[in-house]
């Protein structure tokens, strides 16, 4: 491979970084530098390139008849800027590993030297986007403790490549573990660039969605109906108007229907949950293909969430709320980190999910007094409050109705709330945060002598469950079930 | 214990407690704050009110907004008074809140890190704004109006307890 010319501020000595004493020597030539796939422009801008092509089809195909292609310049300039910028984006980038550290080099006016501790590394996915698949290329996505990842990545390699880079890095980060916090064990191994339905040798498959179930479960929901709700604005909009242009007005809406449903199918898609001596291994995908290891100890919160309809049927989703992997699909908002391990299943299947997260589940038993009908008419019905002395469970909701499992030991910080009404009524909440953006359980409209208890003796559980050689304090009784 | 304190607060069972308050000159600050924000617009009310009607109606609007402006400052006072703070062995508690009551219990442990913050208002009357920060967004532990002296004891105290009981996530 071709020595790039030593940009300004990068050293092109092929090991600067080497202390005398590092025991490390990287499996093969991963010391110099490297070049991503000449094909990586058309995997980075893959999605943003697809949806203009397709816009472009659209555009030409609508409007085309009237007009000539001539308006189009416009598009098909942008077209090529984004290809000339993403061709670009790949001369000036290069990668190499060396003492334990994976350093990257981007950028052409702003130029990024980026250096990625393998010792600091979570977990390592390899992501295949469709295009990617179809082209037999893949990316590797380092996930870090705590910082923000969404750099430390490497759009793409051939996808042999990939997972053997995959593996000398983890055999890397296993070595140059550096600090007892991050141990080697946190590293995943999970087997990656195979097709969600292969099964690894040492793994023992606990769920495995049915995907007739799975469109199912996503049309009885509320992507269902908002879908459900547009088509049949479009409809009545298209009858009553007696033109077909009218609802025209709506196909955006429609179309963002549409994609959302078809989003949550293909991230969905032939999801696959194995038991593995490292945690659990989570497939998933029909296009795109994701694979990630769930370390147990990584779990900040599990929760079921049942929808109207799904409690008819007898059907859950269960998801939960990981640490550090927020970062992992770009386009998703932060919001959205909970990842469904059963996106749809019967009871059964979700009871056995929830089983190997949390250990002898609680469930959430203690009703709140019956005053709180007049605060939260429709919320009373399934608001509950549970736990033991290592989990906090709550539940709420009327149609949607979720309860939520907290590791006490994830307790980030314990609140006592109380509005007005619940003033008048007697009642206040406590609330139990984890890591990340409103993970919460709340024991909601609890009484305030009930509260003020919780109060006083969560954060106490809270601390032994932390610590679980430092006694706790002698309010040890569990939570009323 | 504390003017904020109304018996509804959850007792924590720890009457050895020490329960402490910001400054006073916090409420001061506060005041500036909100007349500062009051008297232009009342200004700027009663300017229009006068142009557009008569003198009699731009004063009342003036008046009627200076009006506004001190039961802000009533509004002010309690927030104020409803705010204290405690530092347990392992964990800092936060009250505050008049309509709304909250209690925060932070433990030390889960610390992130400190931020110290001071607006020009609290800056010119020697206060300062203690926040900490844990890995959940929610957790609330904010402490406004320390002197300076009282803010960079409580920084060191929680950075040197933070550190000596960090548990991670």
């Amino acid at each position: 491979m071709s020595q790039l010319p030593a940009f300004p501020g990068s050293d092109s000595d092929p090991a600067p970084g080497r202390s005398p004493g590092q025991p490390v020597t990287p499996p093969g030539d991963m010391t110099g530098w490297h070049r991503l796939h000449p094909l990586s422009p058309l995997v980075r801008s893959g999605r943003h390139f697809t949806s203009l092509v397709i816009l472009l089809v659209i555009l030409v195909v609508v409007n085309g008849r009237k007009s000539g292609g001539g308006e189009f310049i416009s598009e098909g300039v942008v077209i090529f800027v984004v290809l000339v910028a993403g061709i670009i984006n790949w001369a000036v980038t290069r990668w190499r590993v060396d003492a334990g550290v994976l350093f990257i080099e981007t950028g052409l006016i702003r130029r990024q030297s980026l250096r990625f501790p393998l010792s600091q590394v979570q977990a390592i996915d390899v992501v295949q986007t469709g295009l990617a698949r179809a082209l037999g290329l893949a990316s590797i996505q380092l996930r870090m403790a705590g910082a923000d990842s969404s750099k430390a990545r490497l759009i793409a390699l051939r996808r042999a490549d990939a997972v053997k880079l995959r593996s000398d890095l983890l055999s890397l980060a296993k070595t140059t573990k550096t600090s007892p916090a991050t141990s080697a064990s946190r590293t995943t191994r999970a087997p990656v660039a195979a097709t969600p339905a292969e099964v690894q040798a040492d793994e023992r498959v606990l769920f495995r969605v049915q995907p007739g179930r799975l469109v199912g479960g996503l049309l009885l929901s509320i992507t269902g109906v908002i879908l459900a709700v547009i088509i049949a604005a479009v409809v009545v909009i298209a009858v009553a108007v007696h033109s077909t242009a009218a609802s025209g007005i709506y196909l955006p809406f429609l179309i963002g229907a549409i994609f959302g449903v078809w989003r949550q199918f293909n991230g969905e898609y032939g999801t696959v949950v194995a038991l593995a001596p490292d945690g659990l291994r989570l497939r998933s995908g029909l296009i795109q293909t994701t694979a990630e290891t769930i370390r147990p100890g990584r779990v900040q919160a599990v929760r079921l969430v049942e929808p109207l309809v799904w409690r008819w049927l007898g059907w859950g989703r269960l998801e939960v709320d990981v640490a550090g992997s927020r970062q992992r699909r770009e386009n998703r908002s932060e919001a959205k980190r909970w990842r469904a391990l059963v996106p749809v299943g019967n009871r059964a299947e979700a009871e056995r999910m929830l089983a190997e997260l949390v250990t002898d589940p609680p469930r959430p038993t203690a009703r709140p007094p019956a005053s709180t009908r007049w605060k939260a008419p429709l919320n009373y019905h399934f608001l509950a409050f549970g736990g033991d002395d290592h989990y906090a469970v709550a539940s709420r909701g009327r149609l949607r109705r979720t309860t939520t499992w907290i590791p006490l030991e994830k307790v980030q910080s314990v609140r006592w709330v109380q509005g007005p009404v619940q003033r008048r009524l007697g009642l206040a909440s406590v609330k139990l945060d984890v890591a990340g953006k409103r993970v919460t359980a709340a024991a909601t409209d609890r009484t305030v002598a009930e509260a003020a208890e919780l109060l006083t003796r969560l954060p106490a559980q809270a601390r032994a469950a932390r610590h679980p050689l430092k006694r706790a304090p002698a309010s040890g009784q569990p939570i009323p079930r | 214990m504390t003017a904020g304190d109304t018996g509804l607060r959850p007792d924590t069972g720890d009457d050895s407690l020490h329960w402490q308050r910001p400054s006073p000159r916090l409420l001061r600050a506060r005041r500036i704050q909100v007349a500062a924000g009051t008297l232009p617009i009342a200004a700027v009310g009663g300017l229009i009110g006068g142009l557009a009607g008569s003198a009699v109606i731009g004063l009342i609007v003036a008046l009627a907004l200076v009006a506004a402006g001190l039961v802000g400052e009533w509004f002010v006072a309690r927030r104020v008074a409803a705010w204290s703070y405690a530092e347990r062995g392992d964990d800092l508690m936060v009250r505050r809140g008049v309509l709304i009551r909250r209690q925060s219990v932070v433990p030390y442990g889960r610390m992130q890190f400190i931020d110290v913050t001071a607006g020009p208002v609290e800056r010119s009357l020697g206060l300062a704004t203690v926040r900490m920060h844990t890995a959940a967004a929610a957790s609330d532990a904010r402490i406004p109006g320390l002197e300076r002296a009282e803010a960079s004891r409580l920084r060191d105290q929680l950075a040197q307890l933070g550190e000596s009981q960090a548990a991670g996530l």
